[in-house]
């Protein structure tokens, strides 16, 4: 029986390792593969290497527009760290002191997470449009036109909002994860703490922050990781060149643009496509590295 | 899992800011049914009306710009297509990721650990980042904008389930195996008749997770259904609002319709799809 037993795991496993190892693992390697060589698709693959880095790099057209993505990315990641993440825990120690009506909150703040980045955007037309949008004539209705904006159409405004809008849809998987951590908390813990009489802020901060964080730890590994490869929203809200002065221009766009767009120098070269895709998984392998030991810091034992 | 407020005294103005943010929470949250509501009443509206009235009630019922959509467009195709892509792709996707997990976690071999770092990769790759290669593998094996290309591509996506099951196989004992064993059950009959039973509610929250992705998945659909014929539902909503002034009436019914199969299923199974995302549905 034992031998029998030991052949046949590899029935239950085969489908999904095959299906697992073309899709999913394959590509990875293939974009570094393909990141070395000059190629439209078609025809022969010109081997040039690190040339397609160079030019994301030290080529004068390109530089500015990739390092204006890497730049708002780096906003957005510190955005993630510094506004949304805090903002999610808040509410989640929110919900778990049951505030008034927390059960409603709850239901209702996590719905915007089933909505999809193409739905919040049209959201966002109808309440930010210039011309027609919902807060341009309420500020008229109201009788003060001075306060309306362009929104999207301006540089300041646009990243602001995108924030809004992205807190508005994603924070509730956050709050809810972040939530379930708190509620993990040994009830023990809880009582001893209120029999020896701490405040609120020392149970918040002495407590509850410190024995819940490392179990945060992976989601904010993979928020980090999902910040460096954020798409959508931009895409729809500033359509595929980022914005007015590519304020909402991202590398994953830049990527994007330059592979399945029109290319630098109107040719197409994939190449290039995926130097650029090689750069972002670089960017999130020493982000998360780094960021694992600054959590790690943390680590308390259980 | 409820639990008794720790059973402390409030002070007057603790109870007092619990209030006011819970106020504050409560007029946040609004906006959604704001925004919903307005689309909602904006879709039935006439062109004419919707346009000189934006923000309002419709001065009459009308299901034009459903009927546009519908009919003069092949808002159903879109429908459809997003319908098969979800569908095939869920479940495709779930029952490979319990195969798999089931795979890993009941047998001894060698490479096991290997194994589980293994499928933990897509986890922490974005698919982005792997987009590039996926259109030129789906080129090269002929299925690049067709729907089964990308259910493929979805059903490969088996990280996070895989891991989920993985751990709740753990919480299961084999006892209930190894005696239908012993009754000369093989494994492939163990495995439907037996722990894909009790798998029943991690099950359903995957799926639901995975569902939900999928039907608002915009990037990959994107790149790799570039055909009218086999475009989604956000692709088509997408094409909408990038014309938003044009078709105005169109984009509002076409989010609604959109919309309303995932809101229902989120005032059925919110719970389930809050535990599916916090890993809820397999602890203790």
């Amino acid at each position: 029986m034992g031998n029998l037993k030991k052949k046949k795991h590899i029935l239950f496993i085969a489908p999904g390792f095959i299906l697992y190892t073309i899709f999913i693992i394959l590509p990875i390697f293939y974009v570094f593969y393909l990141s070395v060589f000059e190629w439209s698709g078609l025809g022969e693959m010109k081997f040039i290497g690190l040339e397609n880095f160079r030019t994301l790099f030290f080529n004068e057209r390109m530089a500015p527009t990739m390092f204006n993505a890497l730049k708002n990315n780096l906003k957005y990641l510190l955005c993630v760290w510094l506004i949304i993440t805090p903002f999610q825990y808040l509410i989640a120690y929110l919900l778990y002191i049951k505030i008034p009506a927390y059960n409603y909150i709850k239901f209702m703040i996590f719905m915007p997470y089933v909505i999809s980045s193409a739905i919040v955007s049209f959201f966002a037309t109808l309440l930010f449009d210039p011309n027609i949008g919902f807060l341009n004539k309420i500020f008229e209705w109201l009788g003060h036109p001075e306060w309306q904006s362009a929104w999207f159409g301006d540089p300041d405004r646009a990243f602001k909002l995108m924030i809004v809008l992205i807190i508005w849809q994603g924070a509730g998987s956050g709050i809810m994860i972040f939530y379930s951590n708190l509620m993990d908390i040994s009830r023990d813990i809880m009582d001893s703490c209120r029999i020896d009489g701490c405040n609120e802020w020392q149970r918040f901060f002495r407590i509850l922050l410190p024995l819940s964080l490392p179990s945060c730890a992976s989601i904010i590994t993979m928020s980090t990781i999902w910040a460096l490869a954020i798409f959508d929203m931009p895409f729809i809200l500033g359509g595929a060149n980022g914005g007015v002065n590519g304020c909402l221009d991202f590398a994953n766009m830049v990527f994007y643009r330059y592979t399945f767009g029109s290319g630098l120098n109107g040719k197409s070269n994939l190449g290039f496509g995926a130097s650029i895709c090689v750069l972002m998984f670089v960017i999130m392998l020493f982000v998360t590295v780094l960021q694992n030991k600054f959590l790690s810091k943390f680590e308390y034992d259980m | 899992m409820k639990r008794k407020q720790s059973g402390e005294i409030l002070s007057p103005t603790a109870k007092l800011a619990r209030a006011v943010l819970a106020a504050v929470l409560i007029v946040y949250t609004l906006t959604t049914v704001f925004v919903i509501g307005i689309t909602l009443l904006d879709s039935l509206k006439t062109k004419g009306d919707l346009v000189s009235n934006f923000v309002g009630l419709p001065r009459a019922l009308s299901f034009e710009s459903y009927r546009k959509i519908l009919i003069e467009d092949i808002f159903l195709k879109y429908f459809k297509n997003s319908i098969v892509l979800t569908v095939c792709g869920t479940a495709g996707c779930t029952f490979i990721a319990a195969l798999t997990a089931y795979g890993i976690s009941r047998y001894d071999f060698k490479g096991k650990s290997f194994l589980t770092a293994y499928f933990l990769v897509g986890m922490m790759v974005p698919v982005q980042v792997s987009v590039l290669p996926l259109f030129l593998i789906l080129k090269k094996i002929g299925l690049l904008n067709k729907l089964p290309g990308m259910i493929l591509v979805y059903m490969a996506g088996i990280s996070m389930a895989c891991f989920i099951f993985q751990k709740f196989f753990k919480t299961i004992p084999v006892a209930l195996e190894e005696s239908a064993r012993l009754d000369g059950a093989g494994d492939f009959t163990i495995f439907f008749r037996i722990v894909l039973p009790v798998c029943k509610p991690v099950i359903v929250t995957m799926a639901l997770i995975t569902a939900i992705q999928e039907w608002n998945d915009f990037y990959m659909p994107m790149v790799l259904l570039g055909n009218k014929n086999v475009k989604t539902l956000t692709l088509a909503i997408y094409q909408y609002i990038s014309q938003f002034t044009r078709y105005m009436s169109e984009s509002m019914a076409a989010v609604i319709i959109t919309l309303i199969p995932i809101i229902i299923l989120y005032f059925v199974f919110s719970s389930q799809i809050v535990e599916g995302l916090t890993g809820g549905a397999v602890k203790g």
